[in-house]
């Protein structure tokens, strides 16, 4: 890689010709495996006559035996890949063209493998790029566990039994580092201390109680005395038991290993903290989803679902992206590139981009929108502004108020516009109306789904001067209302849901709106009547520009409603959401509901780390506001809360935590607020990763277990939601495990996180696992009795005449092209004695196929909607929202979209930062991907490193020219470093590029370089010192410039309601370097 | 209107400063960006697209019957259309996947321009690779001092052979007279140069020109010559060439030109395109469609900076 030009390479004493043959056989570069199964790989090739001519002579690579169909990992799109292998090993990676990620339309499910295996269908860089992510030399093979001081980087490898044992038991496990010479570590067997599911229930109901002061505190000691010592603090029950001072904690995690995860932490080790890394993506728009998906059910608002809708790309005429680059990020590619360009070419699409960046979308659209960042909901109220006034929306969908009504239209979906809200004294929008609060029909008396009674009290619309009651989900009588009322009905001031929406819209002219985006009131209108020119073939699609912002719930609540406003919801062209076949047997007709399979299943209770669902006043914790941290009553696996939380012991200390799969030190904004507190053992007194690499946040652990990549490992992978199709991608092994062999339950398998929780499972007897673990005599001792099963239920999910099953060529196929896989990942047998010998066929043919994929007729049958619908009703105006209060400032939020101008404290004060002249935002090229492409070579040479990017006209304000290095840095890192403890720290410098594709008065960095592990720096492993890779050092990463919250200060600024980890509010300066 | 250019270093390193060598210069065919067409009749300003996957299937179906034939009466021919392209490389990374190349080859790039003030700017990505010449000026070069380096066969492409390709003087010469640089040398290195050990995957055998290769330890290809071949390997088991089958923007089409039913002699005939560099009458078999005003735009600035001779 002599291209690379760089100065910036953070390990100056990397010598480039070092080729040298470790001693230390931790890693893949090691001596323990060249040895056996890899040199085997390595001559097989070799026995290639190399450089011989036999013309026309065969090509391997299009036989179907030398072919397995699986997931790409590269990034979170989860394309279908053809692996190709030769020997065993992966030497090229192609778009799977049964996915209908990479083929539009996916090749009929029916096809045969035979005939797929001469057809490549489209992937991206990255996917074309992944071998070096599998290959790579400084993979991890044994498990490390810490020499030295947390993220010192020096290490040992160590047996995986005596880890599994350290990590059970605890006891003085790092004795031999100065200074923890007497540091004892709680092991897992003291924190499984509540280890009776129905005690837990008491627990946790009377703790309820207590909460909600019910119960005194001495009574209910009185009556648990004997309990007392299993729980957090006794004074406060509702933190719940000390099992839940163990917390698992991931990155990207995909259905399988979910499951695993969750039986594991929730169901046998009995600990409420499982939390995932939602927020760092983009998680305003799941958690304003999820609002706006709650549904009316038995008397509340219920069913909420983490989700969120985007165009129907390969069907919309014109699509306003904002915040959003499906060209280069944003699961577009390879699934949203080739029905854009079609669009683009064929005249049937128009897009426009709102975006700071001339993105690679925005260089191919009619209109680049360059707004202030944080101004997004904005533009979108200045936009639904416009169309009501100018009566440019969808009236008929708006006015019907339940299901009856909109099924006489023909709309699978409804919403809440004509809905009558109630207004307090000071004229602010609060609950909905009901029918009895202005004496209209009495209130009715209901069975619930889970057979109580509960009381009905209709809702209210307003029609030709009268009040109107209904049911929202009442298929028989259509109710229908005004859209734009504000009245009062026996001394009740109301308004509708579509007027709310108005008042915010109104709080400002076209031409202010234009003003805050930094826009021209032209910009506003132009899209406005654009956007309402296609009927229901136009959307509004949105990403991280949109939710990762202070205000980000509002933001994406606002562009959500004016979807609405022309009611595209499931229309062809218009929104849709993902439609997956389910995996854990939850659906009639599926063999094995993997949840419900486990005997002595744990009921885990308390409030979570993160304190989220859960209302702050409704705890024993409250003390007036502010909290002492923020609550999440309405968002959940809030990333860049949970290590400060721990670190703040905010509401009680985590004494052990599992890290798979996330880097939050290199992901979050902020990041190093998170090493700070990793790297103070006394702080999270146990830490363990899984990695496959020693990474920017597991060099912290004090343990890592070396991980399998994606294409060595099963994940039932799910979809997106531009994707129309019903699906179920899923990932398989495809060649054999590079981690070491160990045993466990009496049964081989690699290292990896199921060797892992398998392993910590038998030393601690945890129930849910064992010869008994699904079920007595049924056993979950090894990866595949999960996954196994996983499969079938896929292939079983209705209509089952869809999964047909293999025939004897398809067998003969399914086990020639496994021939290379060791017993350790695959066997033939086990497999089919697993899911039963009546399943064995479809399972084959499922993974064939590399999962399951709707026929592309079913996803667009005839007429205008599309085949996989949401169905139901979507809030406009959000009471369960508007009935939560702000945990720091005591005041309910707001109901409705509504404009709060970001760069704000928690408690919601504006951040001036005066003298940081320049606004930092990122974005990603498509050819990385965060934190995890650092090993890939080709896309190192194809971008060796990243850039600064700056507007020429700052540049020149700033005497700055192309390639110049430069520092940024912000208030809350006035130094521009990344401190990394132990005294390392990495500038914040890199190189200036100059263009005009950018806003004056922002600059942007891509994500994915500027590494500081990850096999970029040098590491001490069994005394020796293994050299970085220089190249992965490239480029700079200023996550670390990215503001920390002021009251918070272990964090980055958060969407207190969303929950969004916020990237692109922060105040920087360039200071040549 | 052109009013400011520049490159975008980041874009790749590598390709830029490879492949922005590459374009075009001025010439009577491209200068005003007029184009040819092979019939009388165009239809209006729009390319022809179907779903991508479509024209996937049906390319491959046009190399199949191409491959019926005897191979002088296939003409394989790439067809471009920018306007598509995103720039996003999956081509450049697949290629050079494919055919198994180290650190500094690639057969493909995609350089990338910025022009305009802010906020009126735009950025087009420029897709190159061998043009498969029919008169092909690195053969003229290579040949008088490697008799049988570089030959054109029947079926249009222009073939290395590696024994004879070895010479750096050889390759220099070749790489000096190809006006589109579509040529580089490899020096048999590894991606895992300076790291504990390489990698299995960098010992792959390809199949270029169907036969067998293995570039490690100093054997062919590596030390030598190498460039865009069409993945006639790919070609001669009925599949697409690998940097057209996984396009994300579905840029580029390939097939039988002689084949009046294959996809690229409609487009072509349906079409304006042009060559590059289609003044120095070395007959490239890669054509780019000017249909489109965002197509002509984007050959239009690649001009602006190639007018002279390189």
């Amino acid at each position: 890689m002599k291209e690379l030009v760089n100065n910036d390479l953070q390990s100056p004493s990397c010598n480039l010709d070092r080729r040298g043959f470790l001693k230390t056989s931790a890693f893949l570069g090691g001596s323990t495996l060249l040895p056996d199964r890899l040199s085997s790989a390595l001559d097989w090739i070799r026995s290639a006559e190399a450089g011989t001519t036999s013309p026309g002579a065969s090509y391997p690579l299009a036989k179907p035996e030398n072919i397995l169909y699986t997931v790409c990992l590269q990034c979170n799109t989860v394309c279908g890949i053809k692996a190709k292998l030769q020997g065993g090993v992966v030497v090229k990676l192609d778009g799977n063209p049964f996915s209908p990620w990479g083929m539009f339309p996916h090749m009929p499910y029916k096809t045969s493998p035979f005939e797929t295996a001469t057809i490549d269908s489209i992937l991206c860089p990255k996917g074309q790029a992944g071998m070096a992510t599998v290959y790579d030399p400084y993979r991890i093979v044994k498990v490390l566990k810490r020499a030295g001081k947390r993220g010192e980087n020096k290490w040992i490898s160590i047996p995986f039994d005596q880890a599994i044992h350290e990590i059970v038991e605890g006891g003085l496990l790092f004795k031999d580092v100065p200074g923890e010479e007497n540091r004892e570590v709680t092991g897992l067997k003291d924190l499984w201390v509540l280890r009776d599911a129905k005690l837990a229930r008491e627990l946790a109901e009377d703790a309820k109680l207590v909460a909600a002061k019910k119960m005194t505190i001495a009574d209910f000691k009185a009556k648990h005395a004997a309990h007392l010592d299993k729980l957090i603090d006794p004074d406060h029950p509702d933190l719940g038991s000390k099992n839940n001072q163990m917390a698992f904690v991931w990155g990207r995690l995909k259905g399988g290993r979910a499951d695993l995860i969750s039986r594991f932490t929730r169901d046998a080790f009995g600990s409420v903290n499982a939390h995932g890394h939602t927020t760092v993506c983009q998680g305003s728009i799941y958690f304003t989803g999820k609002a706006m998906s709650e549904q009316y059910l038995d008397g509340k608002w219920t069913g909420g679902r983490k989700f969120y809708w985007q165009a129907d790309t390969a069907n919309s005429e014109f699509i306003l992206f904002v915040g959003a680059s499906p060209l280069e990020a944003n699961y577009g590619p390879p699934h949203r590139i080739p029905r854009i360009t079609e669009g683009l070419v064929s005249g049937r699409l128009k897009i426009a981009v709102v975006d700071p960046r001339l993105s690679k979308t925005a260089a191919k659209a009619w209109r680049w929108l360059p707004n202030k960042p944080g101004t997004e909901g904005a533009l979108a109220l200045g936009i639904i502004r416009w169309v009501i006034e100018n009566t440019r929306y969808d009236a008929r969908y708006l006015g019907n108020a339940n299901r009856a009504a909109a099924k006489a239209d023909g709309e699978p979906t409804w919403c809440n516009a004509a809905w009558l809200v109630k207004l307090d004294k000071d004229g602010k929008p609060g609950p909905f109306l009901r029918a009895s609060e202005i004496g209209l029909g009495t209130k009715e008396t209901r069975t619930g789904k889970d057979g109580k009674p509960y009381e009905f009290d209709p809702l209210v619309a307003f029609k030709d001067g009268a009040p109107v009651p209904f049911d929202p989900y009442d298929e028989k009588t259509p109710a229908e209302g005004e859209l734009l009322v504000t009245t009062e009905l026996q001394g009740v001031k109301v308004k509708s849901g579509l007027q709310i929406l108005y008042d915010s819209a109104t709080a400002h002219t076209i031409e202010e709106w234009a003003a805050i985006c930094g826009l021209k009131p032209r910009d506003i209108t132009d899209l406005a009547w654009e956007f309402t020119s296609h009927g229901k073939r136009a959307a509004a699609d949105i990403h991280r520009g949109v939710s990762q912002h202070t205000n980000g719930f509002y933001n994406v609540a606002a562009w959500f409603s004016l979807n609405l406003l022309i009611g595209n919801y499931d229309w062809k062209g218009g929104m849709i959401q993902a439609s997956t076949f389910d995996a854990t047997g939850g659906k009639e007709g599926q063999p094995f509901p993997i949840g419900k399979m486990i005997q002595g299943k744990q009921t885990p209770f308390g409030i979570s780390i993160i304190r989220h669902d859960v209302k702050y006043e409704e705890t024993t914790l409250f003390a007036g506001y502010p909290a002492k941290r923020n609550w999440y009553p309405l968002s959940s696996d809030i990333y860049q809360e949970i290590i400060p939380s721990a670190g703040d012991r905010y509401p009680y200390q985590i004494k052990a935590m599992f890290l798979y799969m996330g880097s939050p030190a290199y992901s979050l904004p902020a990041g190093h607020t998170n090493i700070e507190i990793l790297a103070d053992p006394n702080k999270i007194p146990l830490l363990v990763a899984n990695d496959i690499v020693i990474g920017e946040t597991s060099m912290y652990a004090d343990y890592i277990f070396p991980d399998l990549t994606y294409l060595e490992r099963w994940e039932f992978n799910g979809s997106h939601p531009s994707v129309a199709a019903k699906v179920q991608p899923i990932r398989q092994p495809v060649i054999a495990p590079i981690p070491q062999t160990v045993t466990v339950f009496g049964q081989h398998m690699p290292i990896s996180l199921e060797a892992m929780i398998l392993g910590i499972a038998e030393k601690m007897g945890l129930p849910g696992f064992g010869m008994d673990g699904f079920g007595p005599a049924v056993p979950f001792v090894r990866p595949e009795d999960l996954y196994l099963r996983m499969v079938a239920n896929v292939a079983a999910e209705k209509p089952t005449e869809d999964v047909p099953d293999a025939s004897d060529a398809e067998v003969e196929l399914f086990l020639a092209s496994r021939k290379h896989l060791p017993k350790t990942v695959f066997d033939a047998g086990y497999w089919e004695r697993v899911v039963g010998d009546k399943r064995w066929r479809k399972v084959v043919y499922v993974l064939n196929r590399g999962g399951r994929f709707q026929d592309f007729e079913k996803a667009y049958p005839a007429g205008g909607l599309v085949g996989n619908k949401y169905g139901t009703l979507i809030n406009l105006y959000q009471e369960k929202t508007a009935k939560t209060k702000n945990s720091m400032t005591g005041k309910s939020f707001p109901g409705a979209a509504t404009y709060i101008p970001a760069g704000a404290d928690v408690l919601g004060r504006p951040i001036a930062d005066d003298g940081f002249d320049l606004q930092l935002i990122s974005f990603r090229e498509i050819a990385h991907t965060k934190s995890r492409t650092a090993a890939n070579s080709l896309l190192l040479q194809l971008l060796p490193r990243n850039s600064i990017i700056i507007n020429e006209e700052d540049a020149d304000r700033l005497d700055l020219k192309n390639d110049d290095r430069a520092r940024i840095t912000s208030a809350s890192n006035p130094d521009g470093v990344w401190d990394l403890k132990n005294g390392r720290k990495i500038p914040m410098i890199g190189k200036v590029q100059v263009i005009q594709g950018i806003r004056p008065g922002v600059i942007a960095f891509s994500l994915g370089h500027g590494h500081w592990a990850y096999g970029s720096a040098d590491v001490v492993v069994d005394g020796q010192t293994i050299k970085g890779d220089k190249y992965r050092a490239a480029g700079l990463h200023a996550n670390a410039a990215m503001r920390v919250d002021p009251v918070l200060k272990n964090t980055c600024l958060v969407d207190v309601t969303g929950g969004s980890a916020v990237f692109y509010d922060t105040r920087v300066k360039l200071v040549k370097a | 209107m052109m009013k400011r250019r520049q490159f975008l270093a980041t874009a790749g390193a590598l390709t830029v400063a490879a492949g922005a060598a590459a374009a075009l210069d001025r010439d009577p065919t491209t200068a005003g960006i007029e184009g040819t067409s092979r019939a009388g009749t165009l239809l209006p300003s729009r390319t022809p697209m179907g779903p991508r996957g479509l024209e996937l299937l049906r390319m491959q179906e046009d190399i199949r019957r191409a491959l019926k034939k005897p191979m002088e009466q296939r003409k394989w021919v790439m067809v471009a259309n920018t306007k598509k392209c995103t720039g996003c490389f999956a081509c450049v990374v697949a290629c050079m996947v494919e055919n198994v190349v180290g650190p500094g080859v690639t057969y493909r790039s995609v350089p990338e321009v910025e022009m305009g003030d802010y906020p009126n700017v735009s950025r087009i990505f420029m897709p190159t690779n061998c043009m498969q010449c029919d008169d092909p000026p690195c053969a003229k070069a290579a040949n008088p001092l490697s008799p049988g380096a570089i030959y054109k066969r029947a079926d249009g492409i222009v073939a290395i052979d590696y024994a004879k390709f070895r010479d750096k003087e050889v390759v220099e010469a070749a790489q000096k007279a190809c006006p589109y640089t579509a040529i580089d040398y490899d020096e048999g290195t590894l991606w895992t140069e300076g790291t504990p050990s390489p990698q299995p995957y960098e010992a792959a055998t390809s199949f270029e020109y169907g036969a067998s290769w293995q570039r490690t330890g100093g054997k062919l290809p590596s030390a030598s010559g190498r460039k865009c071949h069409f993945c006639l390997h790919r070609l001669e088991a009925g599949m697409v060439p690998a940097c057209v089958t996984t396009c994300d923007g579905g840029v580029t089409y390939f097939g039988d030109e002689s084949d009046p039913q294959s996809l690229v002699s409609e487009i072509l005939r349906k079409h304006r395109s042009i060559q590059l560099k289609g003044h120095l009458k070395t007959e490239p078999r890669v054509h780019y469609l000017v249909d489109d005003t965002e197509a002509t735009d984007n050959l239009k600035t690649c001009l602006a900076c190639h007018q002279g001779k390189l």
